[in-house]
């Protein structure tokens, strides 16, 4: 029997199209169904390294997270926090000294075979795409070591080029292409299996705004309306607004904040001000500011999140002697929200706060 | 299984052919290295005396190149890949990274063999000296290559672990040499077993026995057997080792951070 491309991509595919026959009556595909199936769980993952001079250091300290279908979560945390260590636990490349890892219900301890089949990846510092072949042959090449058969990649692949709009570029060597062109065929053979689980790490880290707005509309239509789950990364606090259903945040590796978007929003709206000032003010003056939790937007504008609002005159002190002209209420946005959580100390090991 | 062995062949191939003056080049620098090696062994021992020899220099040169390739490919394609910054999706392959090694070491065989029966033919065209080659060779040609592939896990296992292997292979390469070049099959009492045991020692023993001594595969003492014996034994070595040597580099980290 000739396996077509369609069902030789897997139970994801079968399952989204059950999802899909469940919701005829409707006349639309629901998310839901593929909502409540869990793709992943992540469960108390630990990682020690040893470091040259023989310490141990405790990377990821027993995180513990799960990611259904169709849904976005975003991974944040400060550099050296341990979201690299973990995601590439999660693709099996690091293996941990704790824990587990399961996707689509196999343990990547014991039926790793089995999980990876799942997962797509498209890793920071990495490349899936060898540079001298056009995409076309990348996708035979990467579809075909995940068990794919070469016309099922070719074409599943011309269907991924053709969605970014690359249809054109698909006989240029991976050199030939732009930088912004290069990430969207990477994420496109990290797809070519069809995965049900999609780690993207700093997707559209220097990408420019055309280049970065495709991947994320794309991004949005996988999650959305295919139902394949994503764990994102990045430092990009509007791309992780943008996309994310959920937030988590890890500091030193310890996750210490979880939940939907708009809770975790919600959380610190009516907490969050805008500062406008008179002039610029000195470095002095400005530190002081940061201190406190100041993120500029500008010379002469910055958000805070404060505990309280008589805080606003702990600022307004920090600032002088410039003068401050105006001082808002608003709501709080992911970059405001992620430098007021971590500003805080880090919460020993179980100190997560979980929202929904 | 099959999709990822044409996926690795198609991927070598699609190289080639991009790059054909690469191709080329580099078959005629075979060539002429070889010619030379024959041009200054000629020179040293005298036409005369090379004579008988000269059959051990291409058997032994055709064998060392091929035996080179496989046992050099697995650490190189880590260490390429890690440059690349390809290797943590070939460990993403749910077959699993010593298998794609595996595809990815016959396809480079196969080319690297189509190379050798290109210089073999061109050298004994410009020497006039010609070998007999029978069908059966191919047997212990595999035996060969199994043993080369068992030391190329070896050579990937220090790569993955080290992060480096280029100074290895450097002396690999005279290593083996030393053991194709070597009449390894004279030697008798307990030295016998060093010509059993080591990587190549008997399978090169048996090609001699049947190339210039004209022997049948069967009826070469038992070279055969001791072959089979030793390529098994390591692929299993190298298979085993690099087995633990992938659980070392996953929970190290090694494989990113290049």
């Amino acid at each position: 029997m000739r396996v077509t491309a369609m069902s030789a991509r897997r139970p994801m595919r079968i399952h989204f199209a059950i999802a899909i026959i469940d919701n005829m009556a409707n006349g639309w595909y629901s998310r839901d169904a593929e909502v409540r199936r869990m793709l992943l769980e992540v469960g108390g993952l630990v990682k020690r390294y040893k470091t040259k001079d023989r310490q141990i250091v405790e990377a990821v300290k027993g995180i513990r997270f799960a990611l259904s279908a169709g849904t976005i979560l975003a991974f944040l945390g400060p550099n050296g926090a341990g979201k690299t260590t973990t995601i590439k636990m999660i693709a099996g490349l690091v293996r941990p000294d704790d824990g587990d890892v399961t996707v689509e219900g196999h343990s990547l301890s014991t039926r790793s075979g089995h999980a990876l089949r799942h997962i797509g990846a498209v890793l920071e510092g990495s490349r899936n795409l060898y540079w001298r072949l056009t995409p076309l042959e990348n996708f035979e090449y990467w579809g075909g070591i995940r068990g794919l058969s070469r016309n099922a990649a070719r074409k599943y692949g011309r269907e991924l080029m053709c969605e970014f709009g690359l249809e054109d570029k698909i006989g240029s060597t991976v050199q030939q292409l732009s930088r912004g062109m290069q990430q969207q065929v990477a994420i496109c053979a990290a797809l070519i299996h069809s995965p049900s689980l999609l780690l993207l790490d700093e997707p559209t880290l220097g990408l420019d705004l055309d280049a970065s707005d495709r991947i994320q509309d794309y991004v949005l239509r996988l999650a959305h309306e295919r139902g394949v789950g994503i764990l994102l990364t990045t430092h990009q606090m509007e791309v992780a607004q943008t996309l994310a259903d959920r937030i988590s945040i890890i500091q030193t590796g310890v996750l210490t904040l979880e939940g939907l978007k708009e809770d975790v929003l919600a959380r610190f709206t009516g907490s969050s001000y805008i500062f406008e000032l008179a002039e610029t003010p000195s470095a002095e003056a400005r530190l002081r500011a940061d201190n406190l939790g100041a993120a500029w937007t500008s010379e002469r504008e910055f958000r805070a999140v404060l505990d309280r609002p008589t805080d606003v005159y702990a600022i307004m002190r920090a600032l002088e002697p410039c003068p401050v002209v105006r001082v808002m209420r608003e709501t709080a946005d992911l970059a405001t929200v992620f430098r007021a959580h971590t500003r805080q100390s880090v919460p020993a090991q179980g100190g997560l706060e979980a929202m929904a | 299984m099959l999709h990822a062995l044409r996926a690795e062949w198609r991927r070598e191939w699609v190289q080639l052919r991009r790059y054909p003056t690469e191709m080329l080049s580099e078959l005629v620098v075979i060539v002429l290295v070889f010619y030379g090696l024959f041009l200054g062994a000629s020179y040293m021992a005298g036409k005369a005396i090379l004579g008988g020899r000269l059959s051990d220099i291409i058997v032994g040169y055709a064998l060392w190149t091929l035996s080179l390739m496989s046992v050099g490919t697995m650490g190189w394609t880590i260490s390429n890949e890690a440059q690349n910054g390809t290797l943590e999706q070939v460990f993403l392959s749910p077959y699993g990274a010593a298998f794609i090694l595996l595809l990815r070491n016959m396809a480079s065989v196969v080319i690297s063999l189509l190379f050798t029966i290109l210089t073999l033919f061109s050298v004994m065209a410009i020497t006039g000296h010609y070998l007999f080659v029978s069908p059966w060779d191919i047997i212990p040609g595999l035996l060969m290559i199994a043993s080369a592939t068992g030391l190329g896990y070896l050579v990937a296992s220090v790569t993955i672990l080290m992060k480096r292997s280029q100074q290895l292979l450097n002396l690999l390469q005279f290593i083996l040499l030393f053991l194709i070049m070597s009449p390894t099959a004279t030697l008798s009492g307990p030295w016998r077993w060093l010509a059993i045991m080591a990587p190549f020692s008997p399978v090169v023993a048996l090609l001699r026995s049947m190339m210039m001594q004209g022997a049948a595969l069967i009826g070469t003492g038992n070279w055969l057997l001791w072959s089979v014996v030793n390529a098994v034994l390591w692929l299993l070595v190298g298979l085993l080792v690099f087995g633990w040597a992938q659980k070392k580099a996953r929970r190290r980290g090694n494989l990113s951070h290049y």
